[in-house]
């Protein structure tokens, strides 16, 4: 799993290194120094040649400090680094709340919001995935059932975001019953009660959206799953010793079934993480996917949208690690090492 | 053993339900894109759809005609007129004076929404030609709209002088003898007087109305006819063509972007560009899948290694940031944003075919065959490729659809191709100049709808086709209506 993070900074920097990108960006870098440095030194030096011929030396200088004059790949390992502390430098146009223009600054401050976005449609997902697939697993065929194997495959053939921007035309336009993006309203509640109900109703739509391409997925995985389980000998003998459905629905099929049901879940999870940047996107959220957008339009934004690819991966592979560990606690039967 | 002849899997895609649904869908849309290839230029994108002076006279984020029905309203037709010809010559000894005459019937629910006049190929000797356009109404009005000076000879220029041949095109604007022509109008006809700045914001109902004591125009129902006069001194100058064109509220039958592009126009463009993106996207990264998973089987030892971590690593990585990083990075042409989609999407199919490769590699045809003397290459294109190809053909069609998603994606956060408009495209300028938030729904249902039509039609073919690759499934129903 690190070994995807250091091939994703590896292929990040590569490309950064082979298509010429760092070098004319550096260069902009250097240039815009100097630009700076240009009317200081122009105070102390009055002569214009020595003032060129000062400047020429202070560009070999910076362009020794910057390493330009290497070959992009000798800049590689300190690169790979930088990105890993996100110490990235400064954006161009795009600033942080509170005013800071440090590409750190900017991405660590939408984080919070993407993963409160995710982890609630995270959360919807898991529990409407149990709730409903469990219960259709006891009841093949009826109508219900029909409803949900069709609902699951048609809904890989939707454009999650243009779902959002359908609720938008429909919910927020027509009807004026819910924000149609944003956080908070304008101006945002004092703390408290009223803040988190103004954000849980900016949420509404966004959560809806991410959970709806998921949901239907999930529900046939977790039918599918716990009915097989539930046709194993050990249910059978179960069943034959007595006991009451709650114990034999709980114990030996949930149990059983628990670690391929989690699996899905993670997985569509990651899948979920790559529409959260869209959602995001179509919902003015001020998460790091709407960071995204942002960084692309208007002024592109290079150094924030390395960073935001970063700390995509980083969140997938944390996540593909906490599966791993869960696997772990639910499946006695999995031992590493 | 899955036969692979086309007109048996035809046939057998036939007899089930999501393949016959899939398969009637398919031809539509093909059949379709074949007629748009034809039809359109080959540099559509740039020539046409990116070019704002194609789309100049129609009226911007216009609904389609049909929503009248809908909805029970009436928004003014688009009108448009041209003449070749004039409607009357009168030719005196010192100037010869053309007159085209525009009839233009107001029965809709509301003003339109501009009106324009065109002029082109004007030629003339010496003294360059004057033109006027005015309007009268049904109550008698008449109202000069413009007039203006076709532009005069440039120093070194030698007569004739040839003008327009790009068409001035003009748009009626408060800044003429208009308003001041309107309120004269109203003051004289019993209305009393209007405020010039009324007149001026609410030009196209003044000009088809009459003033209400509220600052409000009622309509003005009836026959209107725009006249242009064209006065030119030489006897041997040609006046080109005449034109005007009254904004429409509804637009064609797809309705109008902000722009005023036809959208029906950019749509019906999409769907050879989507299958092309469904179509090629999966075949190569269906045969890199294929060959990779080949390898690997086949050869085991370092390379299969290799093959396989790999594998692992791009299966395992988070696909759209990382498309977004690279399509940032190299550009949006469209072969590269495919390239890109291509470079993520083989490693589950490689993993597959290994493990199918791995088991027929030590079955005993395989043994026998090696043993009757036959090359490697021979054992597997004879040997291996027929009993995997149904999984392949079945991934093939998997594919398509998640890679026009994944293009439409990239579109939508403005990384596409500016050269070959995509439906995702359409989304995108459309969320990005607010048609989501202004209700604009006819600029953004239709893209993401036919978005789901052309991958659900890739959905039941690739359902259709599970009991054809797969005997084992044939007689299941995996699918239920």
């Amino acid at each position: 799993m690190l070994g995807v993070l250091l091939v994703v900074q590896i292929l990040v920097v590569v490309t950064l290194g082979a298509t010429g990108y760092s070098d004319r960006m550096l260069e902009a870098v250097i240039g815009e120094q100097l630009r700076a440095l240009r009317p200081s030194l122009a105070e102390t030096i009055r002569d214009p040649d020595a003032l060129e011929a000062a400047i020429a030396t202070q560009r070999t200088e910076l362009i020794g400090l910057y390493g330009l004059d290497r070959e992009w790949y000798t800049r590689l390992p300190g690169m790979v680094l930088r990105v890993f502390t996100l110490d990235l430098g400064e954006a161009h146009t795009l600033r942080s709340s509170k005013g800071s223009n440090r590409v750190i600054d900017i991405v660590l401050e939408r984080i919070p919001n993407s993963v409160l976005l995710l982890a609630t449609a995270l959360v919807v997902t898991a529990v409407s995935g149990l709730l409903v697939g469990a219960r259709l697993a006891g009841r093949p065929g009826t109508p219900l059932d029909r409803v949900v194997s069709t609902f699951s495959a048609i809904s890989y053939a939707f454009p999650t975001w243009w779902v959002g921007l359908l609720l938008i035309l429909l919910v927020s336009f027509r009807l004026g019953l819910l924000p149609s993006g944003g956080m908070y309203s304008a101006p945002p509640p004092e703390a408290g009660i009223a803040r988190f109900l103004d954000l849980a109703k900016h949420a509404l739509l966004p959560v809806i959206t991410l959970s709806v391409a998921g949901v239907g997925p999930y529900i046939y995985a977790v039918r599918t799953i716990t009915m097989n389980v539930a046709q194993g000998d050990h249910v059978t003998v179960a069943r034959a010793k007595g006991l009451s459905a709650r114990l034999i629905s709980r114990r030996h099929i949930l149990r059983v079934a628990a670690p391929p049901i989690v699996t899905g879940l993670i997985m569509g999870f990651t899948g979920t993480l790559g529409g959260s940047i869209l959602v995001e996107t179509v919902f003015n959220w001020q998460g790091m996917g709407r960071l995204y957008y942002e960084a692309i339009a208007g002024t592109p934004d290079e150094m924030v949208i390395v960073a935001l690819t970063f700390v995509y991966t980083l969140i997938y592979v944390i996540a593909r690690m906490v599966l791993e560990v869960l696997y772990l606690l639910l499946d006695p039967r999995i031992r590493y090492g | 053993m899955a036969d692979f002849r086309l007109g048996y899997m035809l046939r057998e895609l036939w007899k089930s339900g999501p393949g016959r649904v899939g398969l009637v869908m398919m031809a539509i849309l093909v059949l379709t894109s074949i007629a748009v290839v034809i039809a359109y230029p080959i540099d559509f994108g740039s020539s046409r759809w990116g070019n704002p002076l194609v789309w100049a006279n129609n009226p911007k984020s216009a609904p389609p005609v049909w929503q009248n029905f809908v909805r029970r309203a009436n928004l003014p037709r688009h009108f448009e007129a041209i003449l070749d010809e004039p409607t009357e010559m009168e030719v005196t000894p010192r100037a010869t004076r053309r007159v085209y005459r525009f009839t233009y019937e107001f029965t809709a629910s509301s003003a339109p929404t501009f009106v324009a006049f065109t002029l082109s190929d004007v030629v003339y000797s010496a003294r360059p030609p004057f033109v006027t356009w005015s309007l009268s109404g049904p109550d008698g009005r008449s109202i000069a709209l413009e007039r203006f000076t076709v532009n005069g000879p440039r120093r070194s220029e030698a007569a004739p002088f040839e003008r327009y041949e790009e068409p001035r095109r003009s748009v009626v604007g408060s800044d003429g003898r208009v308003v001041d022509d309107l309120q004269r109008f109203f003051s004289e006809s019993t209305y009393g007087a209007i405020d010039a700045s009324s007149i001026s914001e609410n030009l196209e109902p003044a000009m088809f109305g009459v003033p209400n004591i509220d600052g409000t125009y009622d309509r003005l129902l009836g026959e209107y006819t725009f006249e242009a006069q064209v006065l030119a001194s030489g006897a041997g100058d040609t006046i080109g063509s005449v034109g005007i064109v009254v904004g429409g509220g509804v637009f064609g039958i797809m309705g109008t972007d902000a722009l005023g592009r036809d959208l029906a126009e950019g749509l019906l463009f999409g769907l050879p560009v989507a299958l092309l993106i469904g179509i090629s996207t999966a075949t190569v990264s269906t045969i890199l899948g294929m060959s990779l998973g080949m390898i690997s089987g086949y050869s085991g030892g370092w390379i299969d290694l290799l093959i396989q971590r790999a594998a692992d690593i791009v299966a395992n990585i988070p696909v759209l940031p990382l498309l977004i990083f690279l399509v940032f990075i190299v550009g949006s042409k469209l072969w590269l944003i495919l390239l890109v989609l291509v470079a993520f999407s083989w490693p589950g199919l490689t993993i597959m075919v290994r493990t199918m490769v791995l088991q027929l590699r030590t079955g005993a045809e395989v043994e026998a065959t090696r043993a009757l003397g036959a090359r490697d290459s021979r054992i597997i294109v004879h040997h291996i490729l027929p009993h995997s190809a149904s999984y392949v053909l079945a991934q093939l069609v998997f594919f398509a659809p998640s890679a026009i998603l994944a293009e439409a994606g990239l579109s939508f956060l403005g990384l596409g191709d500016p050269s070959i408009p995509t439906w995702g495209q359409i989304l995108e300028y459309g969320f990005r100049t607010g048609a989501v938030f202004l209700g604009y729904w006819w600029w953004v249902i239709p893209p993401g709808v036919l978005i789901i039509i052309t991958a659900v039609t890739f959905m039941f073919l690739a359902l259709g086709l599970e009991p054809v690759v797969d005997p084992r499934l044939r007689g299941k129903r995996s699918w239920h209506f």
